[in-house]
């Protein structure tokens, strides 16, 4: 795939189980003077689908340096419809050209009938969607020729109909594509108390070996007549009932790879960085409690 | 229990739509009390993000009219014209067309043009990658054969063509430009689009200099494109033209008439 003497290796570089961040392009210039101790970055490849330019080149140079993981925005698994060929052709251009290391996309739809919301909408958890999510899920795995991971969402309604539990839904939908999860704790945190779900419950129904990916971000309370609706925003640190949650997922499941999301009100670099070692902080201290336990 | 094809197409209908969800959609939702205010974060989500990519697409149409009147216009154009782009890098392409057709703004008559100027140094900042014309290449050109050639475009270039003072208007509403009268008698203006390397540039040209490169663009040959636009300007120097356009971006390649193919300088043949 690529010639020798290009920069990139054509074997994707593991993320490792270390914290990463998502890449910012306000970031680009000060990642690559100072290489900060990240350690990896996420990107939506849909910001990466311009025919050239800045960005692509900031995203080669930098993966030079760091993992990379792809994580997608625009698939619309949920979708009724057949998935938009054109993006996932585009999707498989980015994923020969950058060998992430990681590739996810959520479960939700976005692609309405002639347009785009370009929003990350709610799915009907049902026989009908289920059905279709799998199809979905193959249809991508068998273009990239990967498996990828996928997200649980955050949201903020229900569908009268669903008559699945969305973590019974993401673990069936894993086991029968052969696709992992991404464990988002932050969205479990926010949809389960804008749902009333039982978050323990939520979490103890994930089986850490379908995990490949963990996510933290922040999020907004809102208050709505009376009723507190969380908003994921991604757009504050990560708070402290999240951070509690990730100890108990992490004691539970072992070390994985954990993004910090950040995209909106987007901190100076140092901040983000101290957010991205703090959560190190926590997958080190649980390879010494591992490694205390063995001895 | 409507099928999911049914149950997305009216939920994404009534993104689009402000006031009250309809009924048949209220009906799929849990209702709790909430369901409308719980569906209205997502219609808001769904104006806000791509009206949100629209304001990073035209921050000088937004400094112009305020960020309040942006906003109002921005919430419009998503609900009239909600993306047929896969990503948001392009989204906004129909916003010049839509601000011209607004009668609020007609005291402003220059706001479609900026746009269509906003827009192109975005579509040049994403635009495939290509080298500028060389010295190399041009000496490659028996010079007898010039007038024959094609320049072939850079993939980012573009010109937009104003009554406006277009380049002066964009550039003193830059972050940090000091504050400046413009007086839209100072007349039309053609800005040059090119982004060489990776840094989009503007440069303002003549309208002899715009004709010719619209000539170029849509396929004249040199002499072809000279001879058109020598009726806009008797005086027009292809040679001055030359010399601050040829290398800056604005073509990337050379393409020979046929019959000049096998009798090209070849200054450096190698075996």
């Amino acid at each position: 795939m690529n010639e020798a003497g290009t920069t990139l290796s054509s074997v994707p570089a593991p993320v490792p189980a270390r914290a990463g961040a998502g890449l910012k392009a306000l970031h680009y210039q000060e990642i690559i003077e100072r290489q900060p101790e990240i350690g990896w970055f996420e990107v939506h490849p849909e910001n990466y689908m311009g025919r050239g330019g800045a960005p692509l080149r900031y995203l080669e140079r930098i993966r030079q340096d760091y993992p990379l993981s792809l994580h997608s925005v625009g698939t619309s698994l949920g979708s009724h419809r057949e998935l938009d060929r054109q993006h996932l052709k585009q999707l498989k251009s980015l994923v020969d050209r950058f060998q992430p290391g990681l590739v996810s996309e959520h479960l939700s739809w976005s692609h309405g009938y002639e347009w785009f919301t370009h929003d990350l909408l709610p799915l009907i958890y049902n026989r009908e969607s289920l059905q279709r999510v799998i199809a979905n899920v193959q249809q991508v795995q068998e273009t990239l020729q990967r498996p990828i991971l996928i997200e649980n969402p955050s949201s903020y309604l229900q569908f009268r109909h669903s008559d699945i539990p969305e973590q019974e839904f993401l673990v069936e939908t894993a086991k029968r594509s052969g696709a992992g999860l991404l464990l988002d704790i932050n969205n479990v945190y926010v949809s389960c108390r804008n749902h009333g779900w039982d978050i323990e419950a939520y979490l103890a129904a994930i089986p850490g070996e379908l995990v490949g990916e963990i996510h933290l971000a922040g999020h907004t309370v809102q208050a709505v007549e009376g009723v507190e609706l969380l908003i994921d925003d991604h757009g504050s640190p990560v708070c402290r009932a999240v951070w509690e949650l990730y100890r108990g997922t992490l004691e539970r499941m072992g070390p994985i790879p954990t993004l910090i999301e950040w995209d909106s009100n987007i901190p100076p670099l140092n901040q983000l960085e101290a957010e991205v070692r703090y959560a190190g902080q926590y997958l080190e201290s649980l390879g010494e409690v591992q490694h205390a336990a063995a001895e | 229990m409507l099928p999911l094809n049914k149950l997305q197409q009216l939920f994404c209908d009534a993104l689009r739509v402000p006031g009250s969800p309809p009924p048949a959609l209220l009906a799929e939702l849990v209702n709790d009390g909430l369901a409308e205010k719980r569906f209205n974060i997502y219609r808001n989500n769904f104006i806000v993000l791509n009206g949100d990519a629209l304001a990073d697409m035209y921050p000088v149409i937004r400094q112009l009219v305020g960020e309040q009147a942006f906003r109002l216009l921005a919430t419009r154009y998503v609900r009239e014209h909600p993306p047929a782009e896969r990503t948001l890098l392009l989204y906004g392409e129909a916003f010049a067309n839509f601000l011209g057709g607004i009668p609020e703004l007609a005291a402003l008559p220059y706001l479609a043009d900026v746009a269509r100027l906003e827009y192109a140094w975005t579509d040049a900042y994403h635009a495939e990658d290509a080298a500028p014309l060389t010295q190399h290449q041009v000496a490659a050109i028996l010079p007898d054969a010039f007038g024959r050639v094609r320049l072939v475009p850079h993939p980012a270039l573009h010109c937009i063509r104003s009554p406006y003072p277009l380049l002066r208007i964009w550039e003193s509403n830059q972050p940090g430009a000091p504050e400046q009268r413009i007086s839209l008698d100072e007349g039309s203006c053609n800005v040059l689009v090119t982004r060489p390397g990776v840094e989009v540039q503007l440069q303002g040209i003549s309208d002899a200099e715009a004709t010719l490169l619209q000539g170029l663009q849509d396929g004249a040959t040199v002499e072809g494109a000279v001879a058109e636009t020598l009726q806009v300007d008797p005086e027009f120097d292809l040679a001055a033209y030359l010399g601050r356009h040829l290398f800056d971006g604005t073509f990337c390649r050379i393409r020979l008439d046929p019959s000049d193919q096998d009798r090209k300088n070849q200054p450096e043949e190698t075996p």
